[in-house]
């Protein structure tokens, strides 16, 4: 321990030069002196709080002098101000003595500090073992006679004041002085260790509190919360994610290393839950994953909304993550509210179909009765060759046509929204056959090319055999919906090809336009179903975001993919592939070639 | 009570301020055996606290202790400060850090203590 005061009993070689009797005295006087200070350094490092530190130094003082009253003032905010009395104390002296250490506070430049402050926040701290009996000798007084404040330091920095006090005169001299500033200096280290353990505690106290506060918010939390090590042990699973994985009848609990519970149970979504995890501990962020978790059985069964992040060391020493963090929300409600929809939109379909068919049926009647009525006319004139006047019937031929041609853009609308449902639903019957794709390609140009007159719709097949077995009708529509939106977003006209390539054993089609691209923002949307690209200000862009969607289930139906790039130049690109037999043509093949 | 002479028109202000400064080294010998090392630094920037209102270009024993200041620092603080204001500043100084001394320890230290800064100082005079 450091000691700011010079031992007067420092001891140089020079000392046990001295002659034997000289050396064995200082030797004794050193031993004593040693004994006694290791008794009060026991003393004081043995001390665990505040209270064993007074009583610590109270016994140390009381070996060497008298006193009526030792007080320790420590700095903060609020000062602290033990009174450690030696005998029952008169209140003026009490009084007396709160004033002279608020006085010797100012001296030694603590923040300020009134007497009145100080009685009011002082404590007695008065040890009974070490209260000592009044002597004859003991002045009964209210007034100080002696008093000695003494600063008390730890490392060269000012922690508070010893005060010292007496009824009697000139207790205290030079010597004494010196003594007791030692035993301050014992002390003040000891209630510094104090201080830095309450302090320490006080942390440790605090940090719990939170950990049981986060411990509660997490087990009320409504979503489910499973953290993983970076080995997909889980470490953590609140009470949410409990209830939702028990669907799996599966124990996931603290310490289970989900590698090894994929590895002994079927769970169908188990495989999805670890590449999930896998992705946030290798670092990514997954967002909003689906996986239907209940049963398969019910009308709409239970599903969850999965989000995961990496889990970085607080101290952001290592770059690796040390784990997975994932929320589980329960979206099945919206799944319900999502079926619903579909319903509505499905019967709602089904019911305009049927005003629409007739609609239709009459439109071309009264189309066919029209034209020939205008033929019957245009027949007379020419017989009695009288001039070929615009007819009146000729508006109404032209009236009906546009009835016509919207009523066949009200039933394709149906018809994609028949298709969603069915889409929704795991519905979308195919009805196979075998056809050359090379001509269902060319007629689908050939129809698109007659309603877009500033497009210039371009074929580029090279291959020779183009049979496929596929849904002909659905593949047409896969088509027609990715050259309507090439014609459609591609407001200024140009060119828009179609090629027909084998990749591998597939075919691709490409069909290449030179319209405005897809921008970063809808990568990932566009195959979504209700997905538009916004409208701008110089720019309208009619449909309602199913074209896309159902051309990608048909494609992915039948075994194949759907993709785009965004051209060098401008435009973009959309790609289909499709193997030349359905899978369930190829199972069968497999399953009869065993 | 004048420790130096406000008279001591023959003095410049840097053998003031180096003659107190020595007097203080003096007051810290004597009483960090008994008080400790850190007690003159403090009772003397309590002591600039208490005298700053009528001794501005003291403020700087107030900021860093007495220990880090040099003659340097001084001079940048006494820029128009005659020698009879530095002295009775520094007179004043002693003095807040003498009534200091007393409220910790009586008598005890201060009065011999005094007389040997008094001592001292006058023979720089």
């Amino acid at each position: 321990m450091e000691s700011s005061v010079q031992s007067g009993s420092q001891v140089t070689d020079g000392a046990f030069r001295s002659s034997n009797g000289q050396q064995g005295a200082r030797l004794a006087a050193i031993r004593h002196e040693m004994e006694y200070l290791n008794t009060i350094g026991k003393r004081f490092v043995a001390a665990i709080d505040r209270f064993q530190v007074h009583r610590a130094l109270l016994a140390a003082l009381q070996e060497l002098y008298s006193f009526s009253a030792c007080c320790i003032l420590l700095k903060g905010d609020p000062f602290e101000l033990f009174i450690i009395p030696c005998y029952p104390l008169e209140a003026s002296f009490l009084e007396a003595m709160i004033q002279r250490i608020a006085n010797a506070a100012n001296v030694i430049d603590f923040p300020h500090v009134e007497a009145e402050q100080l009685a009011r926040s002082a404590y007695f701290d008065a040890p009974d073992d070490l209260a000592r009996a009044r002597t004859q000798d003991d002045v009964a007084g209210t007034e100080i006679g002696s008093s000695l404040n003494i600063p008390l330091t730890v490392e060269n920095r000012i922690i508070g004041m010893l005060s010292l006090f007496d009824e009697k005169t000139g207790t205290f001299d030079t010597d004494l002085l010196q003594l007791t500033t030692m035993i301050a200096d014992y002390a003040a280290v000891a209630l510094e260790n104090v201080r830095l353990r309450e302090r320490e505690n006080a942390l440790w106290r605090e940090a719990e509190l939170e950990r049981q506060r986060l411990e509660l918010i997490i087990r009320s939390m409504a979503e489910g919360l499973m953290i993983t090590d970076a080995h997909s042990n889980i470490t953590s699973l609140n009470q949410s994610a409990q209830y939702f994985l028990s669907q799996a009848r599966v124990d996931f609990k603290s310490g289970v290393d989900l590698h090894q519970l994929a590895g002994t149970s079927n769970t169908t979504w188990l495989p999805r839950l670890i590449e999930i995890i896998d992705q946030a501990i290798a670092g990514k962020t997954v967002i909003n994953q689906e996986l239907v978790v209940g049963v398969s059985g019910e009308a709409v069964p239970l599903t969850l909304s999965i989000s995961a992040a990496p889990l970085h060391d607080a101290s952001g020493t290592s770059t690796h993550p040390i784990g997975a963090v994932a929320v589980l929300n329960d979206v099945t409600s919206n799944k319900q509210v999502e079926r619903l929809k579909d319903e509505f939109v499905s019967v709602v379909s089904h019911e305009l179909r049927t005003p629409l068919t007739a609609i239709k049926g009459y439109t071309q009647h009264l189309v066919r009765r029209i034209e020939r009525r205008i033929r019957k006319i245009r027949n007379t004139q020419q017989e009695n060759n009288l001039p070929l006047t615009e007819l009146p019937e000729s508006y109404d031929l032209r009236s009906i046509n546009i009835v016509q041609s919207q009523t066949e853009h009200l039933e394709r609308l149906v018809n994609d929204l028949l298709d969603l449902s069915q889409v929704q639903w795991g519905q979308l019957n195919l009805r196979y056959e075998e056809f050359f794709l090379a001509d269902l390609l060319v007629e689908q140009a050939k129809s698109v090319q007659a309603s877009a007159e500033q497009h210039h719709v371009a074929i580029d097949i090279t291959l020779s055999d183009t049979r496929i077995i596929a849904d002909r009708v659905r593949i047409g529509q896969v088509i027609g919906n990715i050259l309507d939106n090439a014609v459609k977003y591609s407001p200024q006209g140009g060119q828009v090809m179609i090629r027909l390539q084998k990749e591998g054993e597939d075919y691709k089609v490409s069909v290449i336009d030179q319209g405005v691209g897809v921008s970063q923002e809808h990568f990932h949307h566009i195959f979504e179903r209700f997905y538009r690209v916004h409208n701008t200000a110089s720019h309208q862009y009619t449909g309602i975001g199913l074209g896309l969607y159902i051309a990608k289930a048909i494609v992915e139906r039948h075994g194949g993919r759907i993709w785009f790039t965004n051209n060098p130049g401008s435009g973009s690109t959309f790609h289909f592939t499709l193997p030349p037999f359905p899978p369930e043509h190829n199972d069968k093949h497999s399953s009869e070639s065993l | 009570m004048s420790l130096l002479n406000d008279d001591s028109s023959s003095i410049s202000r840097e053998q003031v301020t180096e003659a107190y400064l020595k007097a203080i080294r003096l007051i810290d010998e004597r009483v960090a055996p008994l008080l400790g090392k850190a007690t003159t630094r403090v009772l003397v920037q309590a002591a600039a606290k208490r005298v700053m209102n009528e001794y501005p270009f003291l403020s700087c024993l107030i900021q860093r202790p007495y220990t880090d200041i040099n003659p340097s620092i001084i001079q940048e603080q006494l820029s128009g400060v005659t020698s009879s204001t530095l002295i009775a500043g520094l007179n004043a100084l002693l003095d807040e850090c003498f009534a200091g001394l007393r409220e910790l320890t009586g008598d005890l230290i201060a009065p011999p203590l005094h007389d040997e800064v008094a001592h001292q100082l006058r023979q720089l005079q």
